[in-house]
């Protein structure tokens, strides 16, 4: 540590003529699937096309929320993989990921809310995820600082307490990946724009990017919310995908005062206790599409409204700053993740809303286990595109979508 | 207490007012004006923090809160600033992130091993062998964090919000503000001046310079101020800040209340037509060795703390400034009492010559092109070094006092945060903007400008194109006032040195989170080499102040380090707030809004336990026994009253009428005859089930029809969302809230009922599923239905609201008799699941589709040409057997009932239970379940998986729905 | 981003007064012959435009009409319509 200072992920380089695999976007699922991409199955001639900066986009926006209480069986294994998969990554990386494994508290503020946490918490436990359902006074235990009277608009029924779940340091998870990629041989290329994927004879055969044109077989896209518009654009294809901003904020920093994370689900509002201090919170989206990353004025009195209501002492502490990143919203709250379907060769890996973070490890790990055997993964299974033209949605949320004309 | 000075016109401070508060326990006292660390600073309180990382002492350094400082616990609230915060009686002042005491802090050692803490040394320590972890990040936490609150912390005081609209609203209430808002008031618009001060004036206020013909900017400041008060369409809000700004022109701030104000803290949400952003600058922190140890401060903050609150900051003063505003500080401090040992100017030329002369007049020293590379002593500074800026010749000085300033920098966050673009311009040195958002205009020393007659002219000119923005014909004023602009003079030249000769290794480029520029370089050489990146890695900027102190210089030197062109420059970007708020602030007076039925005192009178649904309360239970035995058995058995208001009502009329029900609702609307009832349901276009409810035929294109509670709010949107390409004539009401809804249930219903009517309602008279209008007493009107939701005999009566009162009495009068009962939602809940009658959201999901709750029955296939929601993908699904289905249950063995939310399980999830119960009626525990379609037959094991069961599985059947009453006899007696 | 919305019927208005409806895909298509394929692409898929896009929104708090703007998605500010069909 006290070495030379040396560049994390590699020198700049020339972009190749060609390469084995060309990633769209340098944020985590990109890097995650790269990284395995070398590491379990020898794949090395990658490169990963960034417009901007790596971790630009939701990777360097998101609150670093990590758990793996999802509702359904399909989702379940993914996200407990990738819960699982922090401490072995801060090894495998020799990077500090700084996970903080505080558990998630989710707040329930009715019979029905209860009734509704009782399924997801059965799903959890019969999967072997650990994950319980506690009454107000134990949900005031765990978090002192909470409201648990009857003269808020939402009382406190209970909550479901996720202790596996907490917090990760996500600019590290960009950087530690970026360096773990690098030194397998993995290119980055920064401030470079993919500007078409070429195709002939329905395969991918090149990316043309304002570096240069590269000749390549195999293409994934994941970036974030800019790849439904990506995806079409380049393609030809399109999603059932609405890009809509979402938005977070950090109050100035305390000394420890939220030992859990605390969401909720009717007060749209999560808030957790950074490592420097800062009380990040956020949750509830504006409900239209589009590509600002602009924050809202609505929001953050929102979201002071909602605080102070069920965490009252935090009346007495300020906002410091918010900022806004984008969430590619699928109508069942469930990534597509998707290859050799259109094209032979072209793969995807997108839709995760405001999940994108919590599952990067696991659906990297896969997506490289796809590209590099071309074979669909049993975990991967359930992502396919085809769900929503056979009517089968995925059933990760109980009540309808919000964001869309069509509930 | 220090002596204040007097007889200065600027002062703020009344001396004859004397505030006391305690500080660490002890008493103190300051003078009204104050804020709190001017009255600190004049109780001889030279150390304000420790800083977050090295535990650095920290002093007074500026007064408009760029850093943190000055941050203190105040009255409970942590990291309050004091510079800029009000003194207020008996106040209760601490200091935070000490052990021990600010001048004696144990952990100040820290700063000595910075060398083990590279930037982001974090990411590279602490997790070989990952046990240690948990502890270090437990340390981690402990010392991180500025201030302390209790999770006990009851905020006091009145926050309030206004959301005005205006015509022009403009930001910061300076000369040039000023002058704008009277240039705009002037051609008739409405405007709003925001000043973040407590008193207008902005740089002109505290000065007292010659403006023009003996007049000073203090004395031009207050003319202006008195013409802005009497000017009636101007509405000035002071001690007011801008904390945001969005897209067409939405405004946000707010307000610091006086004590005579109905309010401590204000949120305001301005609405304006066009915005003039007029905030000024704020100074270019200077980069040198221990730039920030107490005793170091601002030219603007020495100055202000002098003519603002009378208080000469120190005894002895080194001056190394940039800029012409440094020599007049000196100047003038000098004039007022303080020694000034030299004024070491970063520029070799180009100041004002008769500031130079007049230094000259006062045998103050002044050296040309030199700069402070380090300040000296432990706590407070006792001397300091200059070098001439290529770093030859140094030589030191004792002081107490170092005002120390780089420059300056134009405060452009309101342009920045809407996407309005600066560019580093060589001649100033400053960020200035480039291309501004829409109608939105930037004035005086945004624009670089310092000569006081063109800031004033600048001001007019922006007023002027904001009236236009406003449709004020203003044309031709606009190039009068760009013409007489052009004449006066323009920016002139800044400096642009950004570091003194040093290696930096504390020399801080952010103060709040203890970032030196030897950081940055670690950080550039690991290959963040944007700025963006660097305040991430570095946290530079990311601290209570945000980007006060970094904000300018980490872009400068970074191009510095990596030997950029100037052109390359970008500056950082700004998020709001601007200014750190008060969550209560924004929260504001926040007001929970829930509807009441007409019911509603009633109920609760009676006992009625409430529960929030969706917009509505509704009463759930009517005792403490949450299983509601007695309310079920009194409807089984006897007659129970239910108020149900919150049922969606509407009225559909006009000649397209049927046309746009047909396409919503499954069933056959054309068909419904006259008093008859038709349950039906409406889909989405995915063929799940979303709604369902009663449609009534009133007349030839008339419609009366019920939706579910949740669904009333979104109901006239749904059908003319469907219907929009097609132009049909119809017309929908919303009686949701002018209708109540009483329902009557039990055996003894129609005896309850009889009493107060006067027409037949027999059975044959009034059959199931039949409709009736009629009136109570000559007066009421009653829309009466005959309907079985939970399972018996059982009257619907919508009411008009106002009469809702009236008719429930009645009804409890009649049923006194009977001992009728009131039922509440969970009752209700069970009696009709026992009758196996859906709640939509209850026994489905978003992906439950029509067929898969049992109502196929209410699907009318043949009416394509109705293009019916849902129809395409229900016939697309119809063979799907991958789906879970609805399906009616019982429990093996007599066993209890699972919890609601319970798995149906094998080797995987195969469905959940909906809702179950331990039934009074049918004496065993049943239920509703979703399940895959291979489990639906009759007889089917179904293994059910509790939370916290471990291997534990208790088990049910599936048996045929419905449970109770199979026949339907007793909702058609 | 403070998102206003013209009304046809009322005005401009604060973007929080109505619900955005999605983007314009046409009148309900022919059910006959309607593959699965077809269908889902009128119900579910976007073209996710980075710029200009014609779209619907429903005044909720107002007016109770739905109506039809362009907008721009990479600055949240409606476009005239003369200008989105350059």
């Amino acid at each position: 540590m006290f070495s030379k200072h040396k560049p994390l992920w590699g020198k700049k380089k020339k972009l190749k003529s060609s390469y084995d695999v060309v990633l769209i976007g340098g944020g985590l699922h990109n890097l995650a699937t790269a990284y395995y991409l070398a590491k379990n199955h020898g794949v090395r001639d990658i490169a990963i096309i960034e417009k901007n900066f790596i971790g630009f986009g939701g990777a360097g926006r998101n609150t670093a929320i990590v758990r793996a209480n999802q509702r359904t069986q399909h989702n379940v294994p993914l996200y407990k993989e990738a819960l699982d998969l922090w401490p072995v990554l801060t090894k495998e990386l020799d990077y500090n990921l700084m996970f903080n494994n505080c558990g998630n508290l989710n707040l329930m503020h009715s019979e029905a809310a209860m009734k509704a946490a009782r399924t997801t918490i059965s799903t959890a436990q019969f999967h072997g995820v650990e994950s319980h359902l506690i009454d107000a006074k134990e949900a005031k235990e765990l978090v002192p600082a909470l409201n648990i009277s009857d003269d808020i608009t939402f009382p406190i029924h209970g909550a479901m307490f996720h202790p596996p779940g907490g917090i990760v340091r996500h600019d590290a998870v960009v950087w530690g990946l970026a360096k773990g990629a690098a030194e397998k041989g993995v290119e980055i290329h920064q401030q470079t724009e993919a500007l078409a994927v070429g195709t002939k004879n329905g395969k991918v055969t090149s990316v043309t990017t304002s570096e240069g044109i590269i000749n390549t077989k195999q293409v994934l896209i994941s970036a974030g919310g800019y790849s439904a518009g990506l995806i079409n654009r380049m393609l030809g294809i399109k999603l059932p995908i609405s890009v809509l901003t979402i938005q977070a904020m950090v109050t100035q920093p305390l000394k420890p005062l939220l030992n859990h994370v605390v969401s909720s689900g009717a007060y749209h509002c999560y808030a957790n206790q950074t490592l420097k201090g800062e009380i990040a919170t956020g949750a509830h989206m504006d409900p239209w599409p589009n590509y600002t990353n602009l924050s809202t004025a609505h929001f953050i009195k929102h979201q002071a409204e909602a605080l102070c209501e069920f965490l009252p002492c935090l009346k007495g502490v300020r906002f410091m700053r918010i900022w806004g990143g984008l969430a590619d919203m699928t109508p069942d709250m469930a990534p597509i993740l998707e290859g050799n379907n259109h094209f032979e060769g072209f793969f995807m890996n997108c839709g995760w809303g405001y999940f994108g973070f919590k599952s990067c490890s696991s659906a990297g790990k896969y997506m490289a286990e796809y590209m590099a055997t071309n074979k669909c993964p049993d975990m991967l299974k359930p992502f396919a595109l085809k769900r929503y033209e056979e009517h089968k949605l995925m059933g990760e949320t109980a009540a309808l979508v919000n964001y869309s004309p069509d509930n | 207490m220090m002596n204040r000075l007097n007889n200065l016109a600027t002062l703020q401070i009344d001396p004859s007012r004397k505030i006391s508060f305690i500080y660490r326990g002890k008493r103190y006292y300051g003078l009204e004006g104050d804020t709190i660390a001017t009255a600190l600073y004049s109780n001889g309180i030279r150390v304000f923090a420790r800083s977050l990382k090295y535990h650095r002492p920290r002093g007074l350094y500026s007064l408009d809160g760029e850093s943190s400082n000055t941050c203190m616990e105040v009255d409970g609230i942590p990291n309050v600033r004091c510079e800029n915060t009000l003194l207020k009686d008996a106040m209760e002042i601490k200091e935070q992130n000490v052990k021990g005491s600010l001048e004696n802090d144990m952990m100040s050692v820290i700063d000595k091993v910075d060398w083990m803490m590279p930037a982001g040394f974090y990411y590279n320590t602490m997790h070989k062998p990952a046990k240690i972890w948990p502890i270090a990040m437990k340390q981690i936490r402990k010392v991180a964090g500025l201030g302390t609150l209790s999770p006990d912390f009851k905020m006091t005081g009145k926050y309030d919000e206004i959301f005005p609209t205006t015509d022009v609203c403009v930001i910061g209430g300076g000369p040039a503000g000023m002058s704008a808002a009277l240039s705009a008031a002037g051609k008739g618009l409405r405007v709003i001046l925001l000043e973040s001060r407590p008193v207008l004036g902005g740089f002109f206020e505290y000065r007292l310079k010659e403006y023009k013909d003996g007049q000073s900017y203090h004395a031009r400041a207050g003319e202006l101020a008195a013409e802005v008060k009497k000017t009636e369409n101007i509405r000035v809000f002071t001690h007011a800040s801008m904390i945001g700004a969005y897209n067409n022109n939405l405004i946000t701030g707010f307000q610091i209340g006086r004590e005579s104000d109905c309010f401590d803290e204000r949120y305001i949400e301005i609405r304006a037509q066009s915005v003039i952003v007029a905030t000024g600058c704020i100074e270019r922190p200077l980069l040198f060795e221990n730039n920030e140890r107490p005793g170091v401060m601002q030219t603007g903050c020495a100055m202000r703390m002098a003519h603002t609150y009378g208080l000469l900051p120190g005894k002895e003063a080194v001056f190394s400034i940039g800029h012409d505003l440094g020599l007049e500080t000196a100047i003038s401090l000098y004039d007022l009492g303080l020694k000034i040992s030299c004024v070491a100017d970063i520029r070799k030329e180009g100041q004002d010559s008769e500031l130079v002369a007049q230094l000259r007049e006062r045998n103050i020293e002044l050296l040309k092109g030199s700069v402070a590379t380090m300040a000296h002593g432990k706590k407070k500074v006792n001397k300091v070094t200059i070098t001439t800026v290529n770093g030859t010749a140094s030589h030191d000085y004792s002081c107490d006092l170092l005002v120390a300033s780089a420059g300056l920098t134009p405060v452009t966050s309101a342009i920045t945060v809407l996407r309005g673009r600066l560019k580093y311009d060589d001649h100033t040195g400053y960020f200035l903007p480039d291309q501004m958002p829409e109608k939105m205009h930037a004035t005086g020393r945004v624009l670089g400008l310092d000569n006081a007659l063109a800031i004033e002219s600048s001001g007019r000119l922006a007023g002027l194109q904001a009236a236009f923005d406003c449709k004020a014909a203003t044309l031709v004023e606009i190039s009068e006032a760009e013409n007489e602009l052009g004449r006066l003079p323009g920016p002139s030249r800044g400096t642009k040195l950004v570091t003194a000769p040093v290696k930096g290794r504390k020399s801080f480029i952010c103060f709040d989170e203890d970032t030196t520029i030897k950081n940055i370089n670690q950080a550039i050489d690991k290959g963040f080499d944007v700025p963006e990146l660097i305040k991430r890695f570095t946290s530079a900027g990311t601290g209570p102040g945000q980007g006060g102190i970094p904000g300018h210089n980490l872009p400068l030197y970074v191009a510095q380090y990596q030997k950029l062109p100037s052109i390359s420059i970008r500056s950082t970007t700004v998020r709001p707030p601007i200014v750190p708020t008060l969550l209560s602030t924004y929260a504001g007076t926040n007001h929970a809004m829930f509807k009441r039925t007409p019911m509603d005192e009633m109920q609760r009178k009676d006992g009625g336990i409430f529960r929030n649904i969706g917009v509505w309360q509704r009463a759930r239970y009517f005792s403490n026994d949450f299983s509601c035995k007695a309310e079920i058995e009194n409807v089984r058995s006897n007659v129970g009253i239910l108020d149900g208001s919150t049922l969606g009502k509407f009225r559909i009329f006009g000649p397209d009428a049927v046309k746009a029900l047909e396409r919503v609702f499954v069933s056959d609307i054309a068909k419904i005859e006259e008093g008859r009832i038709k349950y039906s349901a409406m889909c989405n276009d995915d063929g799940c089930v979303i709604d369902d409810g009663i449609v009534v035929k009133q007349g030839e294109n008339d419609f009366y029809f019920t939706t579910s509670t949740g669904r009333a709010g979104s109901t006239i949107e749904w059908i003319r969302y469907h219907t929009r390409y097609d132009g049909w004539d119809f017309h929908m009401v919303n009686l949701t809230d002018s209708m109540g809804v009483i329902n009557l249930s039990g055996p003894n219903a129609r005896k309850v009922l009889a009493k107060i009517v006067d027409i037949d309602i027999s059975n044959e008279a009034f059959g199931f599923s039949e409709y009736k209008e009629f009136q109570l007493r000559d007066t009421i009107p009653v829309r009466a239905m005959r309907l079985g939701f939970v399972g018996e005999l059982s009257y619907e009566l919508h009411v008009p609201s106002s009469y809702m009162r009236s008719v429930w009495l009645m009804l409890n009068e009649a049923g006194k008799e009977f001992n009728i009962m009131n039922f509440g939602v969970e009752a209700q809940n069970v009696l009709r699941m026992e009758k196996c009658h859906i709640i939509l959201g209850q026994e489905s999901e978003q992906r439950t589709n029509l067929l898969d709750v049992g109502l196929g029955f209410l699907w009318n296939r043949n009416k394509p040409e109705a293009k019916t929601v849902g129809a395409v993908a229900l016939r697309q699904a119809e063979s799907d057997q991958t789906r879970l289905k609805l399906v009616g249950f019982k429990m093996e063995n007599n066993g209890r009932a699972p919890r609601d939310g319970s798995l149906v399980v094998d080797e995987k999830v195969r469905g959940y239970i909906c809702t179950a119960r331990d039934s009074f009626t049918l004496r065993e525990g049943v239920g509703m379940a979703l399940v895959e379609g291979d489990l639906t037959k009759i007889g089917t094991r179904l293994e059910i998986y509790e939370d916290e069961c471990g291997d534990n599985r208790i088990y049910g059947e599936v048996v045929k729905m419905p449970l109770y009453d199979p026949e339907g006899t007793r909702m058609k007696m | 981003m403070a998102l206003t919305i013209t009304c046809p019927i009322c005005g401009k208005r604060n973007g929080y007064e109505f619900k955005f409806g999605g983007e314009e895909r046409g009148p309900r298509p022919d059910e006959k012959d309607l593959t699965p394929e077809a269908w889902c692409d009128y119900v579910h898929m976007n073209n996710c435009v980075a710029g200009v896009q014609k779209e619907w929104w429903f005044h909720r708090d107002g007016c109770g009409s739905w109506f039809t703007i362009h907008r721009d998605t990479t600055t949240n500010f409606e476009v005239e319509k003369v200008e989105a069909e350059k």
